[in-house]
C-alpha cells in the first residue's frame, strides 16, 4: 500500500535519515520507533511531502506519492496544535474539506466523532477553551474526519491519559479492521509491541530492526529467567546457559543462551537457595532494542528495576 | 468544492469575526473623524464666555478707542461682549518694563487671558505685542490686530485732519478665498477640504493595509508555531494554501472598504458635503485594490519566514514607516503638486498607491502617469506573488532562527 524505498535527507552536514526503507500492507498497524531524535518525524514528513528527500522515493498503491493521493491520507502530527480561536466543529469542518469532503458529509462525520470522543456539547465552544487532552481528541478527529486508506500519527499517545489511550487503541483496531492501514510513531518501545503488527526501528537515521513483532523477536530476542529466591544468589553467574546474572535485593534477572537448557538451570538452584518465583520471560522490544544500539541514557539495570 | 475557496472562505470568515478587523472596521472612520473634523471643528467654534484681555498703552490715546471698538464689535451669542479690554497701564508716563511685568504675573495666573503692548512707534510704523499663555488663539490675535490696526488709522487720520467719515469710506475689507482649480473646471472647496479628502484616503489606505498585513503574519506565525502548517500542506499544495490566503485577504479588505464606502456615502447624503468626485473615488478603488494585494503579497513574503512573535512586530513596523512616508509628503505636495520629485516617487511600486492616494485629491495626474502606475502595479503584484509564493513554499516550513534578509531574497528570485 505504501512504499517508502531508500529515503535519505540531510540537513546541513547532518544525515537525518539514511537509507531508510519498509513496506506496509492494508489493515495492517505498523510502528516507527525510535528515540528521540532518531528520524522519525523526518520520514514521516518526507512521506507526506512535507519535506523534500535528498534520495529515494515514497509510492502509494504504485504511484509516486503526491497531490492526487493527498485525500487518502490522514494526518496528525507530533506537536499538538489548532487554531486557538476557532470554534471546535467549525474547525473539524475546515480540514474535513481541505481533504475533500463535501460540507454536509463533514458535518456528519464530524458530529459522529464528536459524540464518539464526548466532545459534542464543547462544538461551538473555542478549542483555547478545552483541555490539552480534548484538544488532542480533537485534533484526532481532524485526522480521521475523511475516513482515509492510511493514517499517519505520529506519537499519538504522548499527553494522552490512559482512559483516552485505551479509546485511541480501540479506534485502531477499528480502523485495521475496516482493512485500513495506520502508521504510527513512538518511542515507548512497550506500547509499539502490543500495538503493532509490524516495525521498523530507527536509530540515528538508520533501520536497525524491522519485520513483524513475531519474526524480530525470534531473530534478536534471546529469552530470560526472572528469579526471585532467599539466600545467596552469587552463584547464578557461572552457571552455565546463564549469559549474564544481574542480581537484586532477593531478586536475579537472568540473560540466558541460546540454548540454555532452563529445566537444568531450574535443578541446579533448587537447595542453594529458596526459590518464590522462575518465570521465562519473552524478550521485550526494549531489551532487544538496547541489546542491538546500546542504552545511551540508562542502563539495563536501572531499567529493570524500575 | 475546490481547496483554495475552502482555504478563502476560513480566512475569511475566521478573520471577519476577529476583534482586530471589528476594531479596524469601526475604529478607523472614527479616528478619521476625530483627526480630520475635530480640531476644525474646535477651531471654528465660538467662544461661550467673556474674556478679559489687558492693554499697555504708553501713547495714551489708543487704549480708549481700543477698548470701545473690541467690546462692541464682537459679542458672544447671549448678547455679552466676547472681550473685556482692561486698561492696566495707559498714559504717556508709565514705566513700561515694570508694566509689563506686573502684566506678567496676571497673565500666568490667568487673571486676565492676556495682554496687548502697544509699541511707542507714534505716527510711523506702529509694533504692538500680544503677550499670553494661549498664543494658540488665533481668533483673538487677529480680531485684536485688527481692530488696533483700525483705531491706530483712525488716530492717524485724525492728526492729519481727515475725518473719521472719510476714513471709513477708505476702509476697505477683504475676504481672499483660495478655489481649487481641476481640467473639469471650478471644484468647491479650499485648502482644508483637499488635505482633509488626501489625507483620509492615505490613512484608510494604510489603516486597511496594515490591519489585514498583521493580521495575515499573525495568522501563519500561529499555523507555524503549533504546526496546524504541517496538516495543511499534506492536505493542499502550498500554492493553493497562499492563493486561498489572498483571495480570503482580497474579500477581507473588499468588506472593510465597502463598509467605509458606505460611511462616506451616507456622509455625503446626510450633510450634503462630499469629499471627492465619482472619477476620484473610482480611482481610488483601483489604487487601493493594487495596493492592497501588492502588499498582500509583501506581507506574505516577509512574513512566512518569521518565527517569533517579536520578529513580525519588527517587520511590520519597517512596512508601517514604508506606508507613512506620504502622510509626511502631504503638505509639500499641495504646494506644488507638479514636483518632479512627486512624480518620481510615485514610481516606486512600494510608494505608489499611497503617492497616488495623497496626490489624486490634490491635482489630478496626468492620464499617461496613471496607466504608466497601473500597469506597473500590476506587473509588480505578478512579480510578488509569484516570488511570495516560492517564499512561502519554504519559509512556511522553517522553524528555529529565522533567515537571514539576503537568503529569504536567494528563496524568492530562484525559488
Amino acid at each position: 500500500m505504501l512504499k517508502v524505498d531508500h529515503l535519505r535527507k540531510v540537513f546541513a552536514s547532518v544525515v537525518a535519515v539514511d537509507d531508510v526503507s519498509f513496506e506496509i500492507q492494508p489493515g495492517e498497524i505498523f510502528g516507527l520507533l525510535g528515540p528521540n531524535g532518531a528520524g522519525k518525524t523526518t520520514t514521516i514528513r518526507i512521506i507526506l511531502n512535507i519535506l523534500e528527500a535528498d534520495g529515494g522515493t515514497v509510492s502509494y498503491r504504485g504511484m509516486p506519492f503526491s497531490d492526487a493521493v493527498r485525500n487518502s491520507v490522514g494526518y496528525l502530527p507530533e506537536e499538538r496544535g489548532l487554531y486557538r480561536k476557532s470554534k471546535l466543529l467549525d474547525t473539524i469542518l475546515y480540514f474535513g474539506e481541505l481533504r475533500g469532503l463535501k460540507r454536509s458529509t463533514a458535518k456528519s462525520e464530524a458530529l459522529r466523532w464528536l459524540e464518539r470522543f464526548s466532545l459534542l456539547d464543547y462544538r461551538d465552544r473555542k478549542v483555547e477553551e478545552l483541555s490539552k487532552g480534548n484538544q488532542q481528541k480533537v485534533q484526532f478527529i481532524t485526522a480521521i474526519i475523511h475516513d482515509p486508506p492510511l493514517l499517519i500519527l505520529d506519537e499519538p499517545f504522548s499527553g494522552l491519559d490512559p482512559v483516552n489511550q485505551i479509546l485511541f487503541k480501540d479506534i485502531f483496531q477499528e480502523v485495521k479492521q475496516a482493512g485500513k492501514a495506520i502508521v504510527f510513531s513512538t518511542h515507548q518501545m512497550d506500547q509499539a509491541e502490543r500495538l503493532s503488527d509490524a516495525l521498523c526501528l530507527i536509530n540515528k537515521g538508520r533501520v536497525v530492526l524491522d519485520g513483524t513483532v513475531r519474526d524480530v523477536k525470534k531473530r534478536y530476542g534471546t529469552n530470560s529467567a526472572h528469579v526471585e529466591f532467599e539466600g545467596d544468589g552469587s552463584f547464578m553467574n557461572s552457571l552455565s546457559g546463564v549469559r549474564r546474572a544481574i542480581m537484586y535485593e532477593n531478586a536475579a534477572e537472568l540473560e540466558l543462551e541460546p540454548d540454555a537448557h532452563t529445566q537444568q538451570i531450574l535443578a541446579a538452584m533448587n537447595g542453594k537457595v529458596e526459590l518464590r518465583k522462575f518465570e521465562i520471560v519473552e524478550p521485550s522490544l526494549q531489551s532487544i532494542f538496547i541489546q542491538i544500539v546500546g542504552a545511551p541514557e540508562k542502563s539495563p539495570a536501572q531499567e529493570v528495576a524500575r | 468544492m475546490s481547496k483554495i475557496t475552502s482555504v478563502a472562505k476560513w480566512e475569511y470568515l475566521e478573520k471577519v469575526k476577529s476583534k482586530a478587523f471589528l476594531i479596524g472596521l469601526f475604529l478607523t472612520p472614527m479616528l478619521m473623524v476625530i483627526m480630520g473634523v475635530l480640531p476644525s471643528l474646535f477651531m471654528a467654534q465660538e467662544d461661550t464666555t467673556t474674556k478679559v484681555v489687558g492693554v499697555i498703552d504708553p501713547t495714551g490715546n489708543l487704549a480708549g478707542p481700543l477698548i470701545r471698538e473690541m467690546e462692541s464689535r464682537y459679542q458672544l451669542a447671549n448678547g455679552q461682549p466676547n472681550y473685556l479690554v482692561r486698561p492696566l497701564a495707559v498714559g504717556k508716563g508709565i514705566n513700561v518694563p515694570s508694566a509689563v511685568s506686573d502684566a506678567d504675573r496676571l497673565a500666568v495666573s490667568d487673571e486676565i487671558e492676556g495682554y496687548c503692548v502697544i509699541g511707542g512707534g507714534g505716527n510711523g510704523d506702529s509694533v504692538a505685542e500680544y503677550r499670553s499663555k494661549a498664543i494658540g488663539d488665533l481668533r483673538l490675535i487677529g480680531r485684536l490686530e485688527e481692530t488696533l490696526k483700525s483705531v491706530m488709522t483712525e488716530q492717524k487720520a485724525m492728526t492729519l485732519g481727515i475725518s473719521p467719515a472719510v476714513v471709513k469710506e477708505l476702509t476697505v475689507k477683504l475676504d481672499l478665498r483660495p478655489v481649487k482649480l481641476s481640467k473639469a473646471g471650478e471644484e468647491e472647496g479650499g485648502f482644508e477640504r483637499v488635505f482633509f479628502s488626501a489625507y483620509v484616503f492615505l490613512m484608510a489606505l494604510f489603516l486597511l493595509i496594515i490591519t489585514s498585513g498583521q493580521m495575515l503574519v499573525r495568522s501563519i506565525l500561529e499555523e507555524k508555531s503549533n504546526r496546524i502548517v504541517e496538516v495543511l500542506v499534506s492536505s493542499c499544495s502550498s500554492t493553493e494554501l497562499m492563493a486561498g490566503k489572498v483571495l480570503g485577504l482580497s474579500a477581507l479588505g473588499l468588506t472593510q472598504m465597502g463598509f467605509w464606502a458606505i460611511i462616506g456615502v451616507a456622509v455625503t447624503i446626510q450633510f450634503g458635503v462630499s469629499l471627492v468626485t465619482p472619477g476620484v473615488a473610482a480611482l481610488m478603488v483601483v489604487y487601493f485594490t493594487l495596493g492592497y494585494l501588492f502588499y498582500a503579497a509583501v506581507f506574505i513574503g516577509a512574513g512566512s519566514p518569521l518565527t517569533t512573535e517579536q520578529e513580525a512586530q519588527q517587520v511590520t513596523s519597517y512596512l508601517v514607516m514604508l506606508l507613512i512616508v506620504p502622510i509626511a509628503l502631504a503638505f509639500p505636495a499641495m504646494k506644488n503638486p507638479d514636483a518632479t520629485w512627486l512624480k518620481v516617487l510615485t514610481f516606486i511600486p512600494f510608494l505608489t498607491p499611497t503617492m497616488m492616494a495623497l496626490r489624486i485629491p490634490i491635482q489630478m495626474p496626468a492620464l499617461w502617469e496613471i496607466l504608466a502606475t497601473v500597469l506597473l502595479m500590476i506587473v509588480c503584484i505578478g512579480l510578488a506573488m509569484v516570488g511570495a509564493g516560492r517564499v512561502f513554499r519554504i519559509g512556511i516550513l522553517s522553524t528555529g532562527k529565522s533567515p537571514k534578509l539576503a537568503e529569504i531574497f536567494r528563496w524568492a528570485i530562484k525559488g
